[in-house]
């Protein structure tokens, strides 16, 4: 470790130890990047996105109450209507009981639940493919939901559930002495797409189903925007710092601190994920041209080229302002970025400041190629962020907003 | 201004319900490989690739777009410059069938009525979770007047034939245009289209 390294520890530390934290000096100390010794950046995001107030005498308290908190969503909103599916395979009820799964009644709980797994389902695709190219989040979490995945209970997982739904049609074939045979795939030994990656044993679950656990509760709680693609782009780096912690206590509740923080980085940025509001003076069509005005006042030339080869913000900064540029770098370089973006004061405009020097920084090429060289360069998504190590790199040790430009 | 490596640019769309595996199609036929693991598209994505069709070296430029219904005033956009449009399901999930309807819809109201269409029932390789009859498929392609075919990314069946038909199917609308055409300088990179009339 080099000793200007220590230096910034120290730094984050003395800023981390006050009873009342300052939270203007933490930013501009964050907006260079946070060290991950020590679990700092944990706290650091924690802080920076309203979970954990500036008073430390707070912190342990609300943390149990936001934990519990989350351990009863849980509850509500997983266990309960999966022993009522549970029970079901288990013995025979008596469906003259006033809920049962054909209730047509709309406020029926089974209704509920079945409008709830097109929702799973969606999440489902999508939390199980974060981050393919990285092992970790098919590896085993240390610490599974204990609620859920306790073996005495019996309940049903999300990943379960998901596989339920999926009903396989059967083939019936009746044959000349008159028996129907009914060919289940569900004997037929073969591989299949939901068994891509290797089952693990029961008691144990990966880190892409707590992804997926989180993206469910905050579906339910949030019926208005539930679940859109990309969501689980925006998790997954939080996710990650938290459950990498060296702190092994707040390690452990790296689901339910997530869960929190995320609804906290999605009240600033849901406007985004959110259709009807794209032409709206909030929502993202709108950011994006900020993109090409700023462009223009930096870079008219390079703006210029851009609108003669039709080149439209859409193709490009759509994904890099939506999901915060999570898909346009290797995770670590991802985490580095948003440690800026988090401590930006006017979230988002810094973003825009970057979306703005993306281009800039690749002008040279840019101004040389063609329509198709172009959009691969700007879409690059073979390799994420190749053209950008230079820029992660180098960012000054202290600069303001505009000195990158 | 570069002398251009190709005689005829078509514009094409891929669209269809997300998880379908519309990239994974496109990656087959642009890269002859295949992925279990692709990240979900946001927004629209692109790839180019030239083939070669009756003498004429034809650069496909396909444009994939992300399902979810969230993305519709982002990608719907695009409908109107496809020459050609590959409407996509997967034969294991009954819900992306049943969404043909409506995609069909969307392309009525937003592409070009002389858009050339075609119905794509992919990962035909899972036939032990198939929930879609191919005789289904069949059946609302034959309604809508336009080609199907059942094709697997994995397994590599039908997607190059898919995109030449489809190509083919353009080129056979395109005007012929004169011999030594091809030579004919092109001022942008959006300006060339297949559907450029001979007598200007």
């Amino acid at each position: 470790m080099s000793s200007l390294h220590r230096i910034r520890i120290a730094e984050f530390k003395a800023v981390l130890a006050e009873p009342k934290i300052n939270l203007a000096k933490l930013r501009e100390l964050s907006f260079s990047g946070i060290p991950c010794e020590d679990g700092l950046r944990c706290l650091c995001w924690k802080i920076l996105l309203n979970y954990l107030p500036v008073e430390q005498t707070f912190w342990s308290s609300l943390m149990k109450k936001q934990r519990d908190l989350y351990s009863q969503f849980l509850k509500e909103m997983i266990i309960q209507p999966g022993i009522a599916k549970a029970n079901l395979g288990v013995s025979r009820e008596d469906v003259t009981l006033e809920d049962h799964p054909l209730n047509p009644n709309p406020d029926s709980r089974w209704n509920t639940y079945f409008k709830d797994n097109e929702v799973l389902l969606q999440i489902d695709k999508d939390a199980r493919r974060l981050y393919p190219d990285m092992v970790f989040f098919q590896r085993p979490t240390d610490y599974p939901c204990r609620l859920i995945m306790d073996p005495q209970n019996d309940f049903e997982t999300l990943r379960k559930r998901v596989e339920q739904t999926t009903l396989k049609s059967q083939i019936v074939a009746r044959n000349r002495m008159g028996v129907t045979n009914v060919s289940s795939p569900l004997k037929s030994a073969a591989p299949s797409s939901l068994t891509e990656y290797e089952p693990l044993p029961n008691g144990s679950e990966a880190h892409w189903e707590v992804v997926e656990r989180i993206l469910f509760i905050y579906a339910k709680l949030n019926p208005g925007i539930a679940y859109v693609q990309g969501m689980n782009e925006i998790v997954g780096p939080i996710y990650y710092t938290f459950a990498t912690d060296p702190n092994c206590e707040w390690k452990e509740h790296a689901e339910a601190d997530t869960f929190f923080c995320f609804t906290n980085l999605m009240a600033e940025i849901r406007d985004n994920f959110i259709k009807s509001l794209d032409d709206s003076q909030c929502g993202i069509t709108c950011r994006m041209e900020r993109v090409y005005s700023t462009l223009k006042e930096k870079d008219v030339e390079l703006y210029l080229k851009l609108q003669e080869q039709n080149i439209r913000p859409q193709f490009f900064a759509f994904r890099w302002l939506m999901l915060l540029l999570s898909q346009e770098f290797v995770l670590p370089d991802v985490i580095r970025i948003w440690d800026s973006l988090f401590a930006d004061e006017n979230r988002f405009d810094f973003l825009l400041l970057v979306s703005c020097a993306m281009l800039i920084l690749i002008r040279v090429q840019l101004l040389e190629g063609d329509f198709t060289l172009n959009m691969r360069l700007l879409q690059a998504n073979q390799a994420p962020g190749a053209h950008y190590n230079i820029f992660i790199f180098h960012l000054p040790p202290s600069p303001t907003l505009c000195s990158l430009l | 201004m570069a002398k251009k490596t190709y005689d005829l640019l078509f514009k094409l769309l891929l669209i269809g319900d997300s998880g379908v595996g519309k990239t994974c199609v496109l990656f087959r036929f642009s890269d002859d490989a295949f992925n279990t693991t692709f990240i979900s598209t946001i927004g629209i994505d692109f790839k180019i690739k030239t083939v070669e069709l009756q003498g004429k070296k034809i650069k496909l430029q396909i444009w994939d777009t992300a399902g979810q219904e969230r993305f519709h005033t982002i990608t719907t956009s695009y409908y109107r410059g496809a020459m050609g449009i590959m409407l996509v399901y997967d034969i294991t999930n009954a819900k992306s069938f049943e969404n043909i309807s409506k995609w069909l819809r969307n392309i009525d109201e937003h592409a070009n009525e002389d858009v050339e269409r075609m119905l794509l029932g992919n990962k035909c390789d899972m036939e032990d979770k198939r929930v879609v009859l191919k005789a289904k498929g069949e059946q609302i392609a034959r309604e809508h007047g336009i080609r199907f075919f059942e094709t697997s990314a994995k397994a590599n069946v039908n997607i190059e034939k898919a995109f030449l038909t489809l190509a083919e199917d353009i080129l056979r609308k395109t005007p012929v245009k004169e011999p030594n055409s091809e030579n004919v300088d092109i001022s942008s990179g959006g300006g060339v289209t297949g559907w450029k009339s001979k007598c200007c």
